[in-house]
């Protein structure tokens, strides 16, 4: 492998990581402060591409199309857990488990109802559209570089609001102990509601950021479920940063695995989360 | 009694009645026969992970991976052009299945709740990627398999598995062991351990138990069950391929499991025929089945507290 190659490579690495951070982040969220499993997530990944063509074909401008699907996104977030998950709080995990997969059945159902089951895509936005020149030969795509920076955003507007605002200080005293919170007189479903609503449009928003880079296709939000679960696990249920060094760590073994032996990528992440939770069986970073 | 509840004992009398006299009315029509057969399979597969995850408390979303296993090692062992034993098959892949768990289960029973699902999912995957990237294997189109095998017993032949309606009544009576088999297990002092482990684990260690091996036995036992109702599945198609071992068949296993009653064993035939019969029967009505599929779940998960075996039993023994 020659050093640009192997750089190219890294970058390749570090971007697919960090767009699978921004999905995750919503997951363990979801996972830390309400302790609910979540296994329609990938579903609104799917939902946030599909909603980005949608209006991006409809208004013309891809940024005004990524706030609409955000803003949509978050209102379905609130509607669930308004209207379902808000009465199985008190149920075991295999009930949460149950609902989310008829509400997986449920958005794949939407998704072929109202757009089809051909792939779309949406073109990269113009003022991103070009190439950065690495060296003589090789350029990387502006809009993939954009990603990453945004996911870097946004990790760290999580890590602001998480440890110094005081939404997130409510979010993590719920998470340590929500009897305590309701007693100091904390209406704690209404943190619920914003946590896992912020949770929704997370993934909306990775599925709106990774439009233009891939086709929108039906089962696309399955694919990225498990993945992300791979990085959830790593990274220890419920850690925002556990998440981060691993979907970083995920995505550089995928990457350079299916270059290095591409015979056993497929299986590679698995291999590396089986491996680390015989060695650490509650992840990297749990608490 | 083995059948402790009524309600049991009324699901039992009025199933297994009707499953044994069904064939006399759908003679002329062996795809019923053959989609009942399949369904009763795969409800054999959904009790094994019934007891796992109902009753010892070890939830897996890997299961799938012994349901593939059971059709891959048919294929490995037997040779292709000569017709082979039945039984003798059925225990060299239940053997080979109860070892491979035995590996598997060392190295995931050492982590519990949601990281033991994620595991059991990693190891599935991985023997899913196994099989669908190997050429030997054949790879996604999966493998056929030309001869079935003879049933004889002591030179006593009583099925013919070319036969749909012989093999329908082989897979009946294997369903039905399969649940004698599960409320002995439970009957049993083995059983009666087990649940004290899921109760509460830390005080069944206090009374001087080894509850990991509890586990591990628990596991081996399931998982060769899982590898027989996948053997049973290989048989009556004819083939194998990767998809019987993809996360999603243990995620449909699951909520199976969870929508006849997790724990209750009969349960598990009562989930898988709703949801078997529910899904036939809305993609033969409309091309957007998944749509009714899934509101019929989440109503089902708003209304059912304890699956549909625990709604019938609250109706049933109300007044007794």
């Amino acid at each position: 492998m020659t050093t640009s190659l192997f750089f190219v490579q890294l970058i390749n690495g570090l971007q697919y990581g960090l767009l699978l951070f921004l999905i995750a982040s919503g997951l363990t969220l979801v996972f830390g402060v309400m302790g609910i499993l979540n296994l329609a997530h990938g579903s609104m990944f799917m939902v946030g591409a599909y909603l980005a063509w949608y209006f991006f074909e409809h208004t013309g401008s891809f940024g005004i199309s990524a706030l609409i699907s955000a803003a949509i996104a978050l209102l379905i977030g609130i509607a669930i857990e308004r209207g379902l998950i808000r009465h199985l709080y008190r149920r075991n995990h295999l009930d949460q488990v149950l609902l989310t997969i008829g509400m997986i059945f449920v958005f794949n159902a939407l998704q072929s109802l109202l757009w089809g089951n051909d792939p779309l895509g949406v073109p990269v936005p113009q003022a991103l559209s070009g190439a950065v020149p690495l060296n003589d030969v090789l350029e990387y795509p502006v809009y993939r570089i954009f990603v990453a920076l945004l996911c870097i955003a946004i990790a760290f507007v999580m890590y602001y609001m998480i440890n110094k605002t005081r939404l997130g200080m409510l979010i993590r005293a719920g998470e340590s102990n929500r009897e305590m919170v309701e007693c100091l007189g904390i209406d704690i479903r209404r943190l619920y509601t914003i946590v896992f609503a912020i949770g929704v449009m997370l993934a909306a928003v990775a599925g709106v950021a990774s439009a233009p880079m891939s086709s929108i296709m039906p089962g696309m939000g399955e694919h990225v479920l498990i993945t992300c679960f791979v990085v959830v696990v790593i990274g220890g249920m419920g850690s925002i940063k556990g998440a981060f060094v691993a979907a970083l760590l995920v995505g550089l073994v995928d990457t350079f695995s299916s270059v290095l032996v591409p015979q056993i990528s497929s299986m590679m992440i698995y291999i590396l989360m089986a491996f680390i939770l015989l060695i650490k069986p509650q992840g990297l970073f749990s608490s | 009694m083995l059948f402790n509840k009524r309600t049991e004992r009324i699901f039992i009398w009025v199933f297994f009645p009707l499953a044994l006299l069904l064939p006399l009315f759908l003679e002329q029509n062996t795809f019923y026969v053959s989609k009942l057969t399949s369904i009763m399979i795969f409800a054999l597969f959904v009790m094994s992970l019934d007891y796992l995850v109902g009753r010892c408390g070890l939830i897996t979303l890997g299961h799938a991976m012994f349901y593939g296993l059971g059709g891959y090692l048919f294929w490995m062992l037997a040779p292709e052009y000569t017709e082979v034993n039945f039984w003798v098959y059925t225990f060299y892949v239940c053997m080979i299945a109860a070892a491979i768990a035995l590996v598997i289960g060392f190295l995931v029973l050492r982590t519990s709740g949601i990281y033991m699902i994620m595991i059991t999912l990693a190891f599935a995957q991985m023997a899913f990627y196994f099989f669908s990237d190997s050429i030997e294997f054949g790879g996604n189109d999966g493998l056929f398999i030309y001869m079935k095998p003879e049933t004889s017993i002591f030179g006593l032949s009583l099925f013919d598995l070319d036969n749909p309606i012989h093999f329908y009544y082989l897979c009946l009576l294997s369903l039905f062991n399969t649940l004698v088999f599960f409320k002995l297990l439970i009957r049993s002092r083995f059983g009666r351990v087990v649940d004290a482990i899921h109760q509460n684990p830390g005080r069944t260690t206090a009374l001087g138990y080894n509850i990991f091996m509890f586990r591990l036995m628990s596991y081996v036992i399931a998982s060769a069950l899982g590898a027989y109702a996948g053997y049973l599945f290989t048989l009556q198609y004819g083939f194998v391929n990767p998809s019987m071992l993809a996360w999603t068949t243990s995620g449909s296993a699951l909520v199976m499991s969870i929508l006849g009653g997790m724990g209750s064993i009969y349960g598990a035939i009562l989930g898988t025929f709703v949801y078997e019969g529910l899904h036939y029967g809305l993609e033969h009505m409309t091309e957007h089945w998944m749509l009714f599929m899934g509101i019929l779940i989440i109503a089902m998960v708003m209304v059912f507290k304890n699956g549909i075996a625990g709604y019938l039993e609250k109706l049933l023994e109300k007044r007794s």
